[in-house]
């Protein structure tokens, strides 16, 4: 049970960022929702790669026979931090842009494309 | 040089991509050749691809081995990332890179210096190296990378305007919205990694038994890639992106969310392959025909010109769906009617790409001439663009399914192998078509017909040399279905249909 | 030839040439009634302008709003909750990927 403590903690990181997106108003705060989310989801990548004992996947330090962590996980949590970084400053950029048209962050505002 | 065509096509746009702004310093015209180069490329590229798959089968390439064939490191576990070219990532590619040889000629012209064309240019090239990414890996995280790719340059396009409010606007709800499907496709990613350890496509298919965390892991596959191809109640980013993106780059995120689907389909059939049920086949139904129902009626009472057709474009991912949905619904028995069905979704996302696409040419060419496009302000421009208006109509009775044009052929066969499965599907979707034939009567009528409207400037002959492309290519596909179901289509949905074990055999070996 | 027109439908087949013949023929007859109607219509002229009861109507062009007026009103009931639906706030976009999500889950978790 307590080996599964990460994931839970995972899960409830997604979940608070996907009510911060369902329940905030303000545009950089469902940024910061989208933050969250992918804190959890990267967090469960790299709780994916952890071996009980393991080594740091570095070849030097690797013993013949010895429990190793996965690399793999890793490699993938820096991409997707990476991606991340990409799509937050992004959506930054137009949070800030539609600030300037309109002079506020408010979801409830920001409303010129329905129906 | 040719045995590594699957990668130059995604590895060329990539770079060439970002080399635009450098060749821009030197010279416009360079700039301009560059594109059209890269292009062409692509184009050449992606062509010998789908000769090679549709004559000989599966094209495996990995990457980093020494060589490209060698899919499994030694141990028998294939841990290099690898690009897998079915017929139907072959198809994609087709699509993608007809496309593009359209878009590009045409916002070479369409989008002004001074709005940053250069910059337009780069995130368009861009966009189109993630979708071939997206249509040829073999590997699902490979798959999520290009995922993103396609949202951060889809996203660049939309809120390229960034002068008007609108823009940014459907650019940050996009983006929005594409993160969280991003973001739900890794996690479920992660899980079956988690399970496995592995993350080709082929080699998890190969594993997946079915177990709680398998299902878990597609529910989250379904929800992210669902809503990334635009299909209801997810659609609503797709009419703001559309409607406000450059109409020149409007065809390629049309693309994107087909290829999506394409990724959706991927997941349903080669990776789940035996697993994906009856259940989750009536959910794509019944999403197909709540987003053909709900984009034909809100494109009734919509008064821009280029909103209205964005919705034309979503109902249009409905088609899609029902067709694939259909066949998924009968995968397990594999009757014929399943097949023709699927035949006919996948018929239509050719077919979408290019009315959908003629479309969003049209009214860039309206916008052009006129700086508007406020159904409310045009009208009588049929008289001082007659070409426009003559592909306009063309591609409206196409997109309504009016034979002999290529929608219908492709519809029919959705009609057809609905039928089977039940008579009210099908009922449903002649129903959206004639609504969508109001729909597009009533754009063409309010633009195009009544007395003379004033037109500033004339339409460039590279607009019209996109437009006659297009044109040509609804009508050839119109008059001789028959050669294109048999050559690429069939292929293709074949692949979905009754592919997997090839697929899997072609990267595992055995 | 005829194979790289057909396609087959399962229940049978559909091809282009008799259904393009059938609107050629149609085509025909229509230029032919055509050209029996009266000679004394002249571009330019009067003629030109729409009749509307006997006035010479200053702007006469039907916008694309106006065209089957009636027909959405009588859909009102029907399109004002879709539109409403579509209300431009991202928070009741996210809420829907949810229930998408909350579908999927239920369909295959559950």
């Amino acid at each position: 049970m307590i080996g599964n403590l990460p994931f839970v903690v995972c899960m409830i990181l997604v979940a608070l960022g996907l009510w911060t997106l369902v329940t905030k108003r303000n545009l950089i705060k469902l940024v910061i929702g989208i933050g969250l989310i992918e804190s959890g989801v990267n967090l469960f990548l790299v709780s994916l790669g952890y071996v009980r004992g393991g080594i740091p996947p570095i070849y030097t330090y690797a013993p013949a026979d010895g429990p190793m962590v996965l690399p793999t996980p890793q490699a993938l949590t820096l991409t997707s931090i990476v991606i991340g970084v990409a799509t937050t400053a992004l959506m930054l950029a137009f949070a800030v842009v539609i600030y300037r048209h309109k002079g506020t962050l408010d979801a409830r505002k920001i409303r010129d494309l329905r129906g | 040089m040719s045995v590594h065509a699957p990668i130059l096509a995604i590895a060329v746009p990539l770079l060439g991509g970002f080399a635009v702004p450098l060749l821009a310093r030197l010279h416009r015209k360079v700039r301009d050749l560059w594109v059209l180069l890269v292009v062409l490329f692509v184009g050449v590229c992606v062509g010998y691809v789908a000769a090679h798959v549709f004559t000989q089968g599966i094209w495996v390439y990995v990457l980093g081995a020494k060589n490209p064939q060698e899919t499994l490191a030694p141990g028998g576990f294939p841990i290099r990332i690898m690009l897998t070219v079915d017929a139907m990532s072959a198809f994609m590619g087709l699509i993608a890179g007809f496309i593009a040889l359209v878009a590009f000629p045409f916002a070479l012209k369409y989008i002004p210096e001074e709005e940053g064309k250069t910059l337009s240019l780069t995130l368009g090239i861009l966009l189109l190296a993630g979708i071939l990414g997206m249509a040829y890996t073999g590997d699902l995280f490979n798959f999520f990378v290009f995922l993103e790719v396609t949202s951060i340059a889809a996203c660049g396009i939309i809120g390229f305007r960034t002068w008007t409010s609108r823009a940014p606007e459907a650019a940050f709800k996009s983006m929005l919205l594409f993160s969280v499907s991003g973001l739900f496709f890794l996690l479920g990613v992660a899980l079956l990694y988690g399970e496995y350890g592995a993350l080709n496509l082929a080699y998890v298919s190969a594993q997946i038994r079915g177990s709680v965390v398998d299902r878990l892991s597609l529910a989250l596959f379904l929800a992210g890639l669902l809503m990334k191809a635009a299909a209801a109640p997810v659609h609503f980013w797709a009419p703001d992106a559309y409607g406000e993106a450059p109409a020149a780059k409007a065809l390629l995120l049309v693309v994107n969310t087909q290829v999506s689907l394409y990724g959706l389909w991927r997941v349903l059939f080669t990776l789940y392959g035996g697993l994906s049920d009856a259940g989750v086949g009536w959910l794509v139904v019944s999403l197909g025909l709540l987003t053909m129902v709900v984009a034909a009626l809100m494109a009734l009472v919509q008064t821009d010109l280029g909103r209205l057709v964005a919705y034309g474009a979503v109902s249009q991912i409905g088609y899609m769906m029902l067709g694939v949905g259909v066949g998924l619904v009968a995968l397990s028995g594999r009757p014929d009617y399943g097949f023709v069905a699927m035949q006919g979704g996948v018929f239509h996302m050719l077919n979408d790409a290019l009315t959908v696409g003629l479309l969003f040419l049209c009214v860039g060419a309206v916008e052009w001439a006129k700086g508007t496009r406020d159904l409310r302000a045009l009208g009588g421009l049929g008289h001082g663009l007659p070409e426009v208006a003559l592909a306009f109509l063309l591609a409206s009775l196409a997109l309504a399914g009016i034979p002999p044009l290529n929608g219908f052929a492709s519809k029919i066969l959705i009609y057809e192998g609905s039928f089977r499965l039940s008579p009210i599907l099908t009922a449903i979707a002649v129903l959206c078509s004639i609504l969508l034939l109001a729909v597009f009567a009533r754009a063409f009528q309010g633009a195009f017909l009544g007395p003379r409207g004033e037109v500033e400037g004339k339409i460039p002959w590279v607009f019209l040399l996109s437009i006659g492309l297009l044109v040509v290519g609804i009508l050839v596909l119109g008059l001789v279905p028959g050669f294109f179901v048999e050559e690429i289509v069939t292929p293709a949905a074949k692949a979905l249909w009754q592919g997997r074990a090839l697929y899997l055999a072609a990267v595992l070996g055995g | 030839m005829e194979e790289t027109i057909k396609i087959f439908t399962g229940h049978g087949y559909w091809t282009p040439l008799i259904w393009t013949l059938a609107a050629l023929g149609v085509l025909i007859l229509a230029i032919l009634l055509w050209s029996r109607g009266r000679r004394e219509y002249k571009r330019g002229t009067e003629q030109e302008l729409p009749f509307l009861s006997g006035e010479k109507a200053e702007n006469p062009r039907v916008g694309a709003p106006h065209l089957y007026w009636g027909f959405v009103e009588a859909l009102r009931p029907f399109l004002s909750p879709l539109r409403d639906w579509h209300s431009g706030l991202i928070n009741d976009y996210a809420a829907w990927f949810l229930v998408v999500l909350g579908v999927a889950l239920l369909l295959l978790v559950v």
